[in-house]
């Protein structure tokens, strides 16, 4: 895995400086009430601030019912916020403002949204495909080339271009709605909850695909998930959001050291985080290391450290065996 | 789209009119509808208004949210007003007498105004007591008050039980295919086309685009919940307790004489007249 080489490296970013990205998300203060001034308003979002630099990979996390799907839909306008100030790109959306225009950043912010069979309305795979480009003023030639690029991109035979969108399985039917978005070449990708109908092996295929769109062409991608572990390896930044408030902003080395507080917030403790922390707790030397990213590193990076405390007769029998089942290389946690 | 259809959700507030039967109030709405029908006149108008007003004010539901439900249909009650001043009533009383102003085939008269906005003034009597009884009683409510009210008629089959299940899932299925429509729109807006950035014509092409995609959900939703139905065990027919029972108290009985007046004094009024 790619995340093997990268374990002592300080700088997962790919060596630009942090302060020289340039800002594409901004959020001050934002606030966002469903029905607001109606019978039934129900408050989603409560003085959020974030920043996201160009080119990140973000991962935002949270419960249902956090605000996640609220905080996306703010960012391409398609709701306003009701209090403070959401800033995309060169767009800034205030609250109670006459909606703007929004075509012009709806290009260059795309949204995959939660439950793909709602959102595929063409009846055609590449009638559905096409809808964004053609929208966003390609001429019919382009956004068909288009089209067929980013079905090849998702992994997907052009055969399933005549199809009907509902006649798909799940996973394709997720498929596809993520190459309706890619179509249209964003700069910034939005993807909530992307995995949630894929396999495992479907699943790692995505995250590497993201990966690659963020690291080899720049894209900004923000994730929403709630599984932790499926983005540990690659994402740049986590937001997690509770109750709709962002209460944690930072990279996985700082979430790392809160993952006792992963579960108020509603989220699952990933594996790879209880087992670093439990590790971290026995061997001290280990606590000043930043979190490996992935299992593999993770395993190496202990066994060393193993390694170098049993040169000293302070380890117990229990922690040689611990040793012994390591060294096989599996079931690190196993334990816990 | 959702925020702006807002009758037929109940608002919790806790009210002595919340708590009534569910029965006492659809059929104190049936008798209402059937005073409003009867009475032609702005008296009897008058009356019906001032004890809507009452009822109104005694289930806690802020008035402003009343007027929220008239809101979607300003245009019909428009046409109403606009057809009745022309065409209906109105023009009845333009050919009398009295008329004031004629535009070719045109003619109005004081009496035709009266006469629209007669029929405009029932029209909102009628909707905000609708809105009334949904805003006071959750769907499951209402349809275990009409199946309530059904037995007695259907004689032991299982025809009330049907209906009622039929309403409740029909009311169930309105919010669901409108959070579709409205799901679809912000898709299609997400990827360059909003509804509201749109000319007449465009939004028209839009909206038929969005009726293939959302009977094939409602298709599918209603396939899936007959499953879930039956899955649950669920048959009609099948001996049913309820967890609610419906309890006749004798609020209910007074809140249904109120309104069984309505319908019998308008008639008086109007044979007398």
């Amino acid at each position: 895995m790619s995340g093997m080489n990268h374990t002592d490296s300080s700088d997962p970013n790919g060596g630009i400086a942090e302060r020289e990205r340039e800002t594409v998300v901004e959020l001050r203060d934002v606030d966002y009430t469903y029905q607001a001034g109606g019978p039934f308003a129900a408050a989603a979002l409560h003085g959020v601030n974030l920043e996201i630099g160009r080119g990140m990979l973000i991962g935002i996390a949270g419960g249902t019912g956090s605000g996640k799907s609220t905080l996306l839909q703010l960012l391409n306008g398609l709701l306003l916020p009701t209090g403070g100030s959401v800033r995309v790109l060169d767009h800034t959306l205030l609250p109670g403002m006459k909606k703007p225009k929004l075509n012009a950043l709806r290009r260059r912010i795309g949204l995959s949204f939660q439950f793909p069979e709602q959102h595929l309305f063409e009846d055609t795979v590449e009638k559905d495909l096409m809808f964004g480009p053609l929208n966003f003023g390609l001429p019919r030639e382009e956004a068909r080339a288009r089209a067929a690029a980013a079905l090849r991109s998702m992994g997907l035979g052009e055969e399933l271009l005549s199809r009907h969108p509902l006649s798909l399985s799940g996973g394709q039917m997720r498929k596809v709605a993520i190459a309706t978005v890619l179509a249209a070449g964003p700069e910034i990708l939005m993807l909530d909850e992307p995995t949630a109908t894929l396999d495992s092996a479907a699943r790692r295929e995505l995250i590497a695909l993201l990966n690659r769109l963020c690291r080899e062409e720049g894209r900004t991608i923000l994730m929403v998930t709630h599984r932790v572990e499926e983005l540990l390896e690659v994402a740049d930044r986590w937001i997690v959001m509770h109750e709709g408030r962002a209460v944690f902003c930072g990279d996985a080395d700082e979430l790392a050291d809160r993952a006792d507080e992963l579960s108020a917030w509603g989220l699952a403790v990933p594996e790879q985080l209880r087992c670093w922390s439990e590790w971290t707790a026995r061997l001290p030397q280990l606590a000043a290391l930043p979190l490996p990213r992935t299992p593999e590193a993770m395993a190496r990076v202990i066994a060393e450290a193993v390694r170098g405390s049993r040169a000293k007769p302070a380890a117990s029998d229990a922690l040689d065996e611990r040793i012994d089942s390591q060294e096989r290389g599996h079931d690190l946690c196993a334990t816990n | 789209m959702r925020d702006k259809l807002i009758i037929g959700r109940m608002i919790p507030t806790g009210s002595r009119v919340h708590g009534l039967d569910p029965r006492a109030k659809i059929t104190a709405m049936l008798l209402f509808t059937a005073a409003l029908i009867l009475s032609n006149g702005w008296p009897q108008l008058a009356v019906l208004a001032a004890l809507s007003l009452v009822v109104l004010a005694a289930t806690k539901v802020p008035f402003k949210t009343y007027l929220r439900t008239l809101r979607p249909m300003r245009w019909l009650i428009l046409f109403v007003f606009l057809f009745q001043l022309f065409a209906g009533a109105g023009a009845e009383a333009a050919a009398g007498s009295g008329v004031v102003w004629t535009w070719g085939p045109i003619s109005l008269s004081g009496a035709g105004l009266s006469a629209a906005l007669l029929a405009v003034a029932r029209m909102v009597l009628l909707i905000v007591f609708t809105a009334m009884l949904t805003f006071t009683t959750t769907p499951s409510m209402l349809g275990r008050g009409i199946e309530g009210m059904l037995k007695p008629i259907s004689r032991g089959g299982t025809g009330a039980e049907r209906f009622s299940l039929m309403l409740r899932l029909a009311l169930r299925f309105i919010p669901a295919l409108l959070e579709e429509a409205q799901t679809i729109l912000k898709a299609q807006a997400a990827r360059g086309a909003d509804y509201e950035e749109m000319n007449v014509r465009q939004k028209a092409r839009l909206l038929m685009s969005l009726l293939v995609p959302v009977t094939v959900g409602a298709f599918r939703r209603a396939e899936e919940l007959t499953t879930s139905l039956e899955a649950r065990g669920y048959r009609i027919g099948a001996p049913r307790t309820s967890y609610r029972q419906l309890l006749w108290r004798g609020a209910d009985t007074r809140f249904t004489v109120l309104f069984a007046l309505l319908p019998i004094g308008a008639l008086l009024i109007r044979l007398i007249s």
